[in-house]
């Protein structure tokens, strides 16, 4: 689900306290986030608006998308976040308002399509 | 208050889906046309040297634990002695970027290219939805809004007693252009698809950008 390109960090280093991450491999790793969670709004859209969901039922879907999706990313970095990210939020709330608009979008396009007409 | 409109179907052949396609397909030929005009120049060699010795230099900073302090301060040394470092500019000669750039045509060419790119397919678009598509009942939004959206969902169609959550053709532009973008990254790559998006929402006012810039 959350695809490739997870780069490694010297991970060696991580015992000490200063951080030594790559910035390219960083904002590969923060492209993945981004995509895997467009991806799935989007995804997550449409399956609200066939379900038919309407008013907050499909906001919960996307909540529960989301956090889906974060389970699944810290699953594909082997639940050892500060190996490719510098913090938990990265994980966990990136990208997640950019998604809403894209879920928004899907969301009323396939609903209007299936159950408006 | 209506409580449900009956829409026709042909409005959802003939209005919802083309909008939304002609949108899809809009984006990806300005994605194209835009590599097409954007002119690749070659970097100067001098700018490039003096962004690898930034990058050492920050990398000598990040690492600086990690070697001995005489081997940090003779690096040091190299970069910003006060004769010959590498990083030290002479007093009154760094030249501030704004200047720069008014100095460079080609850099605000480029801008000006890249704004182009953006605003006359937009125009194009809204004009030909303006023309075919105006004061249609599109769509409905599957959840309820206050009254205060009514001006930004039924853009183009008069009537204060339909209830919020319809959408307007015209409206319905909007939202695709504001909601596609996430959909242009998956399917164009990254290349410029969220900066560009991003000088939309600044130049069309629309407010409140979400989301934050990817670092």
């Amino acid at each position: 689900m959350a695809g490739h390109g997870e780069s490694e960090k010297k991970s060696s280093d991580a015992v000490n306290d200063l951080q030594t991450f790559r910035a390219e491999n960083l904002q590969s790793n923060m492209k993945v986030i981004y995509y895997s969670r467009t991806f799935l709004s989007i995804i997550g859209g449409v399956i609200a608006g066939i379900l038919g969901f309407t008013g907050l039922t499909g906001f919960v879907l996307y909540f529960l998308m989301m956090a889906i999706t974060s389970v699944a990313l810290i699953a594909k970095a082997k639940f050892s976040i500060h190996t490719y990210f510098d913090s938990w939020n990265r994980v966990l709330l990136d990208g997640f308002l950019g998604g809403l608009m894209s879920f928004v979008l899907f969301w009323t396009f396939a609903y209007d399509i299936v159950h408006i007409f | 208050m209506a409580e449900d409109l009956v829409l026709d179907t042909a409005i959802r052949d003939w209005v919802l889906i083309p909008l939304t396609v002609v949108m899809i397909l809009i984006g990806v030929l300005r994605y194209f046309v835009s590599k097409l005009m954007r002119s690749q120049q070659n970097p100067d060699a001098k700018v490039v040297r003096e962004g690898q010795v930034v990058i050492r230099a920050r990398n000598l900073r990040a690492g600086a634990n990690f070697i001995p302090a005489k081997s940090f301060r003779a690096r040091r040394a190299y970069f910003s002695n006060e004769e010959n470092g590498l990083l030290h500019v002479p007093k009154g000669q760094g030249q501030n970027p704004q200047a720069q750039m008014f100095s460079d045509p080609n850099m605000a060419m480029d801008m000006m290219k890249k704004n182009l790119s953006m605003i006359i397919p937009q125009t194009l678009t809204f004009a030909w939805v303006n023309f075919f598509f105006s004061g249609f009942v599109a769509a409905k939004i599957p959840f309820p809004l206050t009254q205060r959206f009514r001006s930004m969902l039924q853009n183009g169609i008069d009537l204060s007693t339909v209830d919020v959550s319809y959408v307007s053709s015209r409206s319905w532009y909007f939202l695709n252009l504001f909601g596609l973008r996430g959909l242009f990254s998956l399917i164009l790559g990254e290349e410029n698809a969220m900066d560009d998006t991003q000088r939309m929402m600044q130049m069309s006012g629309f407010g409140m950008d979400p989301t934050k810039v990817q670092t």
